[in-house]
């Protein structure tokens, strides 16, 4: 609950962010009916987009602490560019995101849109954070991934000449 | 048999006057079920005065224990040689595998086979939340939470990468579908993975599970306060003004008066008896043939322990 | 003599007239256009098949008797309940059949004779790898030869350019036998010779004079053979007059920010300057479907021989379920059959066993086998 209206406070615009930053250590301090009542005009309410495209914003999944300071600020990461030719996301596609005013590159582990037959679909938009050469910041990714994208990253590694399979490595459970 | 069959339903037909069951609803299950056990005295009735010509009676419950072999009610989709062809392969497959009786609220678990998957298998464990399509695209859509992240998973039921079907809970909901828990609190979609499979006793109907969820507070996925669900707890506390007018604005209570659309939307019940009884004795023998093989199991099963 | 110089005079006149009027007047030609298309003149089995029904008053009796008749005349119904009465080793042999029986054996530019069929709907199969692939499902009804032209005397409506005139003949191939009562008597002459009954479709394949077949001939599924590749031929579903949106998939306009009245309209349909004007081939809003299209290179999965079904790849074939199709090798020159297809058809004669009702494709996955499993690697 308290994690959703933090998610509700983060989609304000920046210049209330900054307030709200700057006044707490935490936003969790505000109380959340008068947050909603007085930002009711700039909360942005629509369902995040089921598409990764440029501004969607993600979950990170990793323990990494880049990901976790900002999940827990709520202010999760946006995505800015999509590696591919499309422009839409899929399934185990390298994204840079903006997180924390740093430009970090990831992986899309997990999506909310409808999915191939026997395939998941999560019920939000999951990214692993890389560095450059495709080693994955964290240590543990804390929600199953699924199978395909042992397929998928294997060839991605032979095809882009980075090492995509150190994100399997760190997965805890497939589904 | 066809002929016969056909005669049979025919004599029933004019007795009772002509009702229409939707084919994927649980919703009109009881009072159906409850019409259909006097249309079968009926019928035992009139088998007694007719001519001895002996019949499988197919029992009333098939349509809801098996919705798939009832074809899309589209008028300009139905050819007899193509449903007929897709019954062939659907009972062909039925041997292969044990498809069993679930509804939308049961809890499944399916192990498929998985070129991507360590094991080359994978199994899945959840509600089934929704049912659809019929013949062989018949498919339906598991749900669970597992480490605090829901998720959902499209079968297609005779997908013949799919090794075992298991039934760990049967019962209904109250609701058709039960999209609705992609909104609830998590709590109400976690299932275990490692559940053991409840029994039901034989001849049991099929229990329904009362259990009233709770929503998270909005924004949610569909307006779920203009579906008139059934199985949702705290839905008003969640609307305002604007919502129930808007609600009530889209209510279409008339709906339920329309006899062509309910004729569209269905397969006649004359249709449905022909259907079921050209496959119901091969089911009927799979039912047997699967009920001795899991009585056998459980003899066996201490042995294998010990 | 004043006379005859007149009439001299006149005359001179007259055939001065008729010179320079010939030599000035040119009778003018207007329906002459650019194209030199040629007169369309419909092949002559293109006859009103159905009688205009009026109430005979024949008595109980006499239709029956008519019914008799027709039974006498044509045997049983060609298909009950979708399954055909005939075995097909009951071919009905002419003694033209027999002549042409023992001629040339197939080879890859020899064009064969195509079926009538009927679209009745699409279900998914799947491979053994486990991919599945969605099927359209044909049902060839009832198909017999009525009539071959060889190529000498066949005139199709358009003449072909002179390097291929009278290489190819025409084979007039029927489907779905009716009730001859219910058809013209012009319509029920053209099955006259062949000993066929009367049919609802008519079709003409264009056909080698090798892969000719004699009249009477029933065609079925085994014409085709599981994993050939076939051109189906079918009149798409007809929407009518549309818009662009439906008609082309235009976006349309955006419903709100001050947009009136232009919500689904196509904009603009040119520039203007040294092109202004509409460019041949805009898409514009007209009528759509009802149109003969040809899908090419559907692969063949699976054949019925009991109900004269096959399945094929891909869910776009033209028209509606239950619509009627014709089947064609494909022209796709890299999925031409390497080996002989059965050749001109499938006689019983050829197949030494009886084919099996159901054949599949070596990479689908029959029913009746286990489920798939990969394994480890």
């Amino acid at each position: 609950m308290a994690q959703i209206l933090l998610r509700n406070i983060t989609r304000a615009s920046n210049s209330t962010l900054l307030t709200t930053s700057r006044i707490g250590p935490s936003p969790l301090t505000i109380p959340a009916v008068a947050a909603a009542n007085s930002l009711s005009q700039q909360l942005h309410t629509t369902s995040p987009c089921c598409e990764i495209r440029k501004l969607a914003r993600l979950r990170v999944v990793d323990n990494s602490d880049l990901g976790k300071r900002a999940m827990a600020e709520g202010r999760p990461p946006r995505c800015i560019h999509v590696y591919n030719k499309r422009g839409v996301g899929l399934i185990g596609d390298k994204v840079l995101v903006a997180i924390k005013g740093q430009m970090k590159k990831g992986i899309l582990v997990g999506l909310k849109q409808k999915q191939r037959l026997k395939q998941p679909q999560f019920d939000s938009n999951n990214l692993v954070l890389i560095d450059d050469n495709g080693s994955p910041l964290g240590t543990r990714i804390h929600v199953p991934i699924p199978t395909v994208l042992r397929t998928i990253l294997k060839e991605k590694t032979l095809s882009k000449g980075a090492d995509y399979t150190k994100v399997l490595a760190i997965a805890s459970r497939y589904v | 048999m066809n002929v016969n069959a056909r005669f049979l339903t025919n004599r029933i037909a004019q007795q009772c006057a002509y009702k229409r069951i939707v084919t994927f609803s649980t919703k009109p299950t009881e009072q159906s079920a409850a019409a259909a056990v006097p249309q079968q005295q009926q019928q035992q009735q009139h088998d007694a005065v007719a001519p001895p010509v002996r019949k499988p009676i197919v029992p009333a419950h098939y349509r809801f224990v098996y919705p798939e072999f009832l074809p899309d009610p589209k008028v300009e989709w139905r050819n007899s040689i193509r449903e007929k062809l897709e019954r062939l392969d659907m009972l062909n497959r039925r041997r292969q595998i044990e498809l069993p009786e679930f509804y939308v609220g049961s809890i499944l678990a399916v192990t498929s086979s998985d070129p991507h998957a360590a094991g080359k298998t994978s199994r899945f464990v959840g509600i089934c939340i929704h049912r659809e399509r019929c013949g062989l695209r018949a498919r339906f859509i598991l749900r669970n939470v597992i480490d605090h992240q829901g998720i959902e998973i499209v079968y297609e039921l005779y997908d013949p990468t799919i090794q075992k079907v298991e039934v760990l809970r049967l019962e209904k909901r109250l609701d058709d579908s039960l999209f609705y828990l992609r909104d609830a609190l998590p709590e109400f979609s976690t299932f275990d993975e490692h559940m053991e499979a409840e029994t039901l006793e034989e001849g049991t109907p099929v229990p329904i599970n009362e259990l009233k969820v709770v929503l998270r507070p909005r924004p949610w996925l569909e307006r779920w306060e203009r579906q008139n669900l059934r199985g949702v707890a705290n839905i008003d506390q969640y609307l305002k003004d604007k919502h129930r007018k808007s609600s009530e604005k889209v209510q279409k209570p008339w709906e339920k008066y329309d006899l062509m659309k309910q004729y569209r939307a269905t397969i006649p019940e004359e249709e449905q008896k022909e259907i079921f009884a050209e496959v119901h004795t091969e089911l009927h023998t799979l039912e047997l043939q699967r009920k001795r093989n899991k009585r056998k199991r459980t003899f066996v099963k201490p042995k294998h322990l010990a | 003599m004043l006379r005859t110089v007149i009439c001299d005079l006149a005359r001179l006149r007259l055939s001065g007239s008729t010179a320079s009027s010939a030599a000035v007047v040119v009778t003018q030609v207007r329906e002459k256009g650019h194209l030199s298309r040629p007169r369309l003149r419909n092949p002559y089995w293109f006859i009103r098949p159905q009688r205009s029904q009026t109430d005979d008053l024949v008595t109980g009796e006499n239709r029956s008797f008519i019914k008799e008749v027709i039974h006498d005349t044509y045997g049983v119904p060609a298909l009950i309940k979708g399954v055909q009465t005939y075995e097909q080793r009951q071919l009905i042999k002419t003694p033209q059949a027999s002549a042409t029986e023992d001629a040339q054996p197939w080879t890859p530019n020899v064009r064969r004779c195509g079926l009538i069929a009927r679209k009745i709907g699409q279900y998914p199969l799947w491979l053994k790898n486990g991919e599945r692939v969605r099927t359209t499902l044909l049902q060839v009804v009832d198909n017999h030869v009525v009539k071959y032209i060889p190529p000498e005397e066949y005139r199709p409506a358009q003449q072909p350019d002179v390097k291929h005139l009278h290489r190819y003949g025409c084979l007039v191939v029927g489907a779905e036998s009716t009730n001859p009562a219910l058809l013209t008597k012009e319509y029920c002459g053209l099955f006259k010779d062949s000993g066929v009954m009367p049919t609802k479709n008519l079709a003409r394949f264009i056909v080698s004079p090798q892969a000719a077949l004699a009249p009477g001939t029933p065609l079925n599924v085994g014409h085709f053979r599981v994993g050939d590749f076939v051109d189906v031929r079918g009149k798409t579903v007809d929407h009518g007059f549309q818009g662009v949106v439906k008609r082309h998939g235009f976006k349309g306009m955006p419903a709100s920010h001050g947009v009136t009245k232009t919500h689904r309209r196509p904009g603009n349909i040119g520039g203007g300057g040294e092109k202004g004007r509409v460019w041949p081939g805009t898409k514009m809003p007209g009528h759509m479907g009802n149109r003969w299209r040809i899908i090419k290179g559907l692969r063949i999965w699976r054949v019925n021989t009991k109900y004269n079904v096959m399945w094929v790849q891909g869910s776009s074939v033209p028209g509606s379920t239950n619509g009627l199709v014709y089947i064609y090798d494909t022209i796709l020159p890299l999925r031409r059959p390497q080996l002989a297809p059965p050749f001109p058809t499938l006689y019983d004669n050829d197949a030494e066993e009886q084919l099996p009702e159901d054949i599949w494709h070596e990479q689908v996955h029959n029913f009746n086998e286990e489920s798939i499993t990969y394994k480890p690697e």
